[in-house]
């Protein structure tokens, strides 16, 4: 490789530096909800703008590996990265870093100081906007479904509602999966009112809309987008996990088609 | 001028939807603009597709998650952003969630369900799984086929 020649030797130090930083900066991203893909190429773009020669970087659903190397010295570490969420808040400022890094405005103390402000951000919305704006969203589905005014208010009561409990029970740090049954038994409770009282014709879109909330979109579409781009591990153990999702939301619904007595 | 109304309330809803999650997704606050735009273009056109030129959901998916990708990647190029932020909120109105559901009642249908209708059931529900499978499918292939296109150059990593 001809870039070994002109990068300088680094201290163990450094070496050490670069490859946590780089590994912080791919746990953010993996856990904030960013394909292998993008992961990869940070933490490899960050790496080598600090210094490096080469990383080499094993990216999985949930740790990632890395390398950093420079003249033949390497150093390599483990970092576990579990699942959280989706934050485009964070990944948008990791991958604006890794590029001010490129361009050489950021060291490694920078670096450090930059990603700490990333990590500890506040979100963008309230929770009680996302909660407005998370039944509004369910509501305007029910409207795509061709359900009628009474279904929209159901609905945007019931996934405001859901989205309430499923904040509440985050806050707790309650299991991931019971989180989606008991947020699902929620929504489909509400929105079966819709049935009970004979609001609509076609009253089960109330049901139906209320929990699309909890529909994994973002691991689901990483996962196809893994599995385009050869990540098929990643790709495949995503997709298992966006259809434990799917099957908590059975089970969340199945418990309130049993207390409500409505049948789809 | 029927169609015409359809399509303009179809954006107008789409665009709330994508709205709803892309707070969710705590997208930052100068895409959110972007990522309702995103939206309303992705499903009023997936929706003029099947409606006016008879594509199946399949193929209007593909499609019109294709051009959310340009969408995405213009955005992505304007606001130097990543163009996942974009593509991704505004294929959420896209994403298969009423066949996802119908799948899961009739495999829960399945438990009190007498022997002769279990067949039925199952088998509407695997035409709903496969139907939810190859949209899931097209709309990452649509939000990714900018970068199979354009960015093609040596692999870094």
């Amino acid at each position: 490789m001809e870039e070994q020649e002109q990068k300088p030797l680094m201290a163990r130090e450094e070496l050490r530096d670069v490859i946590a930083l780089s590994l912080w900066a791919g746990q953010m991203l993996l856990q904030n909800g960013a394909d292998s893909q993008r992961v990869e190429e940070t933490v490899h773009r960050i790496g080598t703008s600090l210094g490096c020669d080469w990383l080499d970087i094993v990216v999985m659903p949930d740790a990632i590996i890395a390398s950093t190397v420079s003249h033949g010295e390497f150093r390599t570490k483990v970092r576990r990265a579990p699942g959280r969420g989706v934050d485009m808040q964070k990944i948008a400022g990791i991958s604006d870093l890794s590029y001010r890094a490129t361009r050489g405005e950021l060291d490694r103390f920078e670096l450090r100081k930059a990603l700490r402000e990333i990590d500890e951000a506040p979100r963008n919305y309230n929770r009680w906007t996302v909660v407005f704006g998370v039944g509004l969203a369910c509501a305007a589905f029910s409207r795509l479904f061709g359900g009628d005014i009474s279904v929209f208010v159901i609905t945007f009561l019931a996934s405001s509602a859901a989205m309430f409990i499923r904040q509440e029970l985050h806050k707790r740090y309650f299991n991931s999966f019971i989180i989606v049954v008991a947020t699902a038994f929620v929504a489909g409770s509400i929105g079966s009112l819709a049935s009970l009282f004979n609001l609509s014709p076609d009253p089960t879109i109330a049901m139906a809309a209320s929990v699309l909330l909890l529909v994994p979109g973002v691991p689901l579409i990483n996962a196809g987008e893994d599995l385009l781009h050869g990540h098929t591990l990643t790709g495949v153990l995503r997709g298992v996990n966006g259809l434990l999702i799917v099957m908590s939301i059975a089970l969340g619904l199945i418990l309130s088609f049993w207390i409500t007595g409505v049948s789809v | 001028m029927n169609t015409f109304l359809l399509i303009v309330s179809d954006a107008f809803w789409s665009a709330l939807a994508a709205m709803g999650f892309a707070m969710l997704f705590n997208v930052p606050q100068r895409a959110l603009i972007h990522c309702m735009i995103g939206g309303a273009i992705g499903h009023a056109l997936r929706t003029l597709l099947m409606q006016k030129f008879g594509f199946s959901i399949e193929l209007a998916t593909l499609l019109s998650a294709t051009t959310v990708g340009f969408w995405a990647k213009w955005c992505a190029i304007r606001l130097k952003m990543p163009s996942m932020i974009f593509a991704v909120s505004a294929v959420i109105p896209m994403v298969p969630g009423v066949f996802a559901y119908q799948t899961m009642i009739g495999i829960l249908d399945t438990t009190h369900a007498s022997n002769t209708d279990v067949v039925d059931i199952l088998a509407q529900s695997s035409v709903n799984a496969i139907k939810t499978g190859v949209i899931l499918a097209s709309l990452a292939g649509g939000i990714v086929a900018p970068s199979l296109i354009f960015k093609r150059r040596k692999p870094v990593v």
